[in-house]
């Protein structure tokens, strides 16, 4: 069968005009081959999660549960179920709620909201300081300027790892001290705010470099206020960097797992990643729990990125191209 | 390069008599203040602090100094030798091979072809995923007996006497000594999980510098009758070295720090066979809960990542003065 396959594809492709035509029809399917190879990982684990137990459990495995006893492969016959995304949600009928039930699974009731929790917070708060940050560093010529930026591009290079036996004996201090609202939650934004801190006002200063100078005195001298044109005329260009910056840290959070794992005490304080890894230790033969758990997580980024696709690439370049 | 170096001229001495008395401007420092004082406490504090536990250690009674003890017991342990050897092995698997399929996908990408919009899109979606969710996706397809993979790597047809069981099999005998080749399977098939989640990124990055090479170097190239394997060796690699150096330095250094993926694929097994060191520094921390030792480690990795950063920073300031 793969041989005729070939045959058939090489009459094909000789049949095609020479030169460019041909040149195009073979780029693209070199290219369609490695797209697919690339998401055959990921749609086997979809495949995964709308599995029943029965299925996932099948020695020799099977890719598709669609076969019969008569054949091997029958549409009509495929016994696709939801169990899995049942188990990570644990639905519950319960009359009082809003929407006639309630979901018990810790994965959606506890872990994604502390997720979200992080995630919006630390990207909004990365943000903020690294335009100030980025605006005074692009704008403004002061003593240290230079050692400055090196020192933060420095400390990109001190990996996680390595500030986190420190981080983990400043939060068992912290936890011992009478701060009010004080509570793991905020030291792990405040965390990861450090993290995300250094790359983030490199990006921006790169941002704010490519907008000319001319743009606000041009503001100024038509008499608008300082106030004014940074207010009217920075920050709408300056509105797609900024965005792009929100991204990539919401999205570098919520795909953290060490610090989330060990700098926080609590299990109700945790973020999903970790109820991912706990998921794993515990359901290592109930696959489809796990896969479900997994297109559940990562779902919403992979939305997130093929929305707002152009973005990631702004900041991934403006980061890259610095270090 | 501060202000003054703007308006000075050469043979102007009193420089800043002749300049009119100017109020020191505050305002750039009190944008700069709350991210400076945010790096402070997470960034360069713990910095400090794991320099000074790096020469203790916790006894009964409390932290006692020891020197550079944890150092040299580091460095002597047959524990860090090994994963050493699993962290070389699974670096130049990864990075040798993330590069090459990189550059190949970026040079079809370059093509500018009708599909490759599309492709890079969906390409990109790995990247996008958590080092801990791939790790997960990869081990579903390869979960004994009953992984998408087992059916066919579990053949003993195919792979005899009995068939691979990636994440069952230890490392068959090491030929050199102690050093750990030929890796074991979860090794290779970690390498493998690894370079599908970078190669996103380190292909976008080569295209991005594929795209400045200009069309007429390489049309003049093929007009004077070379084939596209003596364009690509002679014109196109040469001229983008730089950023192959940089997607390398970048690669090596995900590669030592990264851990996730082996949390959630392999954690650190079968037996150690891919027990990397990132993965050790884990271990001694909150495993053995030697904080000193970790401590000691610790610095030795933050001090190998700085000398690769300072490579890549190298090496992106002598392309962009080119």
């Amino acid at each position: 069968m793969a041989s005729l396959f070939r045959t058939r594809l090489l009459a094909f492709v000789k049949r095609l005009p020479a030169g460019k035509t041909r040149a195009e029809f073979l780029t693209n399917f070199a290219l369609l081959i490695i797209t697919l190879m690339m998401l055959l990982p990921i749609a086997t684990t979809v495949l995964v999660s709308f599995k029943r137990e029965e299925d996932v459990t099948r020695n020799p495995p099977v890719l598709f549960p669609c076969d019969t006893p008569t054949s091997s492969f029958d549409l009509t016959a495929c016994r696709w179920s939801l169990e899995g995304y049942e188990r990570v949600f644990l639905a519950k009928a319960d009359k009082t709620a809003p929407l006639g039930f309630i979901l018990q699974g810790r994965m959606v009731n506890t872990y994604l909201p502390n997720t979200v929790l992080y995630a919006v917070s630390t990207a909004l708060i990365v943000m903020t300081l690294a335009s100030l940050a980025g605006y005074a560093f692009s704008r403004y010529q002061f003593r240290g300027h230079d050692a400055l930026m090196f020192a933060i591009l420095a400390i990109t290079g001190v990996p996680l790892l390595t500030n986190l036996l420190a981080l983990f004996q400043m939060g068992i201090s912290l936890r011992h001290l009478p701060i009010p609202i004080y509570n793991d939650r905020v030291f792990i934004i405040i965390v990861y705010t450090g993290f995300f801190l250094p790359m983030s006002i490199w990006i921006a200063k790169g941002f704010f470099d490519a907008i000319p100078k001319e743009l606000e005195e041009a503001a100024l001298i038509d008499g608008c206020s300082p106030v004014q044109g940074l207010a009217l005329i920075v920050v709408p260009v300056i509105t797609p960097g900024l965005t792009s910056i929100f991204l990539l840290v919401f999205v570098g959070v919520w795909n953290e797992f060490l610090a989330g794992y060990l700098l926080i005490t609590k299990n109700d304080l945790k973020p999903a990643m970790f109820g991912m890894y706990d998921f794993l230790s515990q359901n290592i033969i109930n696959a489809q729990v796990v896969a479900a758990a997994c297109i559940i997580i990562a779902f919403p980024m992979v939305l997130v990125f093929l929305v707002a696709r152009q973005s990631f690439f702004r900041a991934m370049v403006e980061g890259a191209v610095k270090g | 390069m501060g202000p003054n170096a703007t308006a000075s001229l050469p043979g102007s001495l009193p420089q800043k008599k002749a300049k009119p008395h100017r109020r020191f401007d505050w305002l750039p420092f009190l944008l700069i203040l709350p991210a400076i004082l945010v790096l402070l406490a997470i960034q360069v504090y713990p910095i400090f602090y794991t320099a000074i536990l790096s020469v203790q250690t916790r006894e009964p009674a409390g932290w006692k100094f020891v020197g550079f003890r944890n150092f040299g017991i580091l460095l002597e342990s047959s524990r860090m030798g090994e994963s050493l050897g699993h962290t070389v092995i699974f670096l130049v698997g990864y990075v040798s091979l993330t590069l090459i399929l990189a550059f190949i996908i970026a040079l079809l990408l370059n093509q500018k072809t009708s599909f490759s919009g599309t492709s890079i899109t969906f390409l990109f979606i790995p990247w996008i995923l958590a080092d801990i969710i791939a790790g997960v996706i990869f081990r579903l397809l390869v979960l004994p007996d009953y992984g998408v993979l087992s059916g066919i790597l579990q053949n003993p047809a195919l792979f005899p006497p009995n068939g691979l069981s990636v994440l069952i099999d230890n490392a068959p005998k090491p030929w050199f000594g102690s050093f750990p080749f030929p890796p074991a399977p979860a090794m290779i098939y970690l390498i493998l999980a690894a370079a599908w989640r970078a190669l996103p990124f380190i292909t976008l990055l080569l295209l991005a510098s594929l795209q400045t090479v200009s069309h007429e170097v390489i049309e003049s190239s093929r007009i004077d009758g070379a084939t596209g394997w003596q364009t690509v060796r002679h014109i196109t690699i040469p001229l983008i070295l730089p950023t192959l150096v940089v997607a390398l330095f970048n690669l090596t250094l995900g590669g030592i720090n990264g851990v996730g993926m082996v949390f959630s694929l392999t954690n650190g097994g079968p037996g150690t066979s891919t027990n990397v060191l990132s993965y050790l520094l884990f271990s001694l921390g909150w495993v053995d809960l030697d904080f000193g030792r970790a401590a000691a480690f610790a610095l030795m990795l933050a001090v190998v990542n700085l000398a690769l950063m300072g490579g890549t920073v190298l090496i992106t300031r002598v392309q962009r003065s080119v």
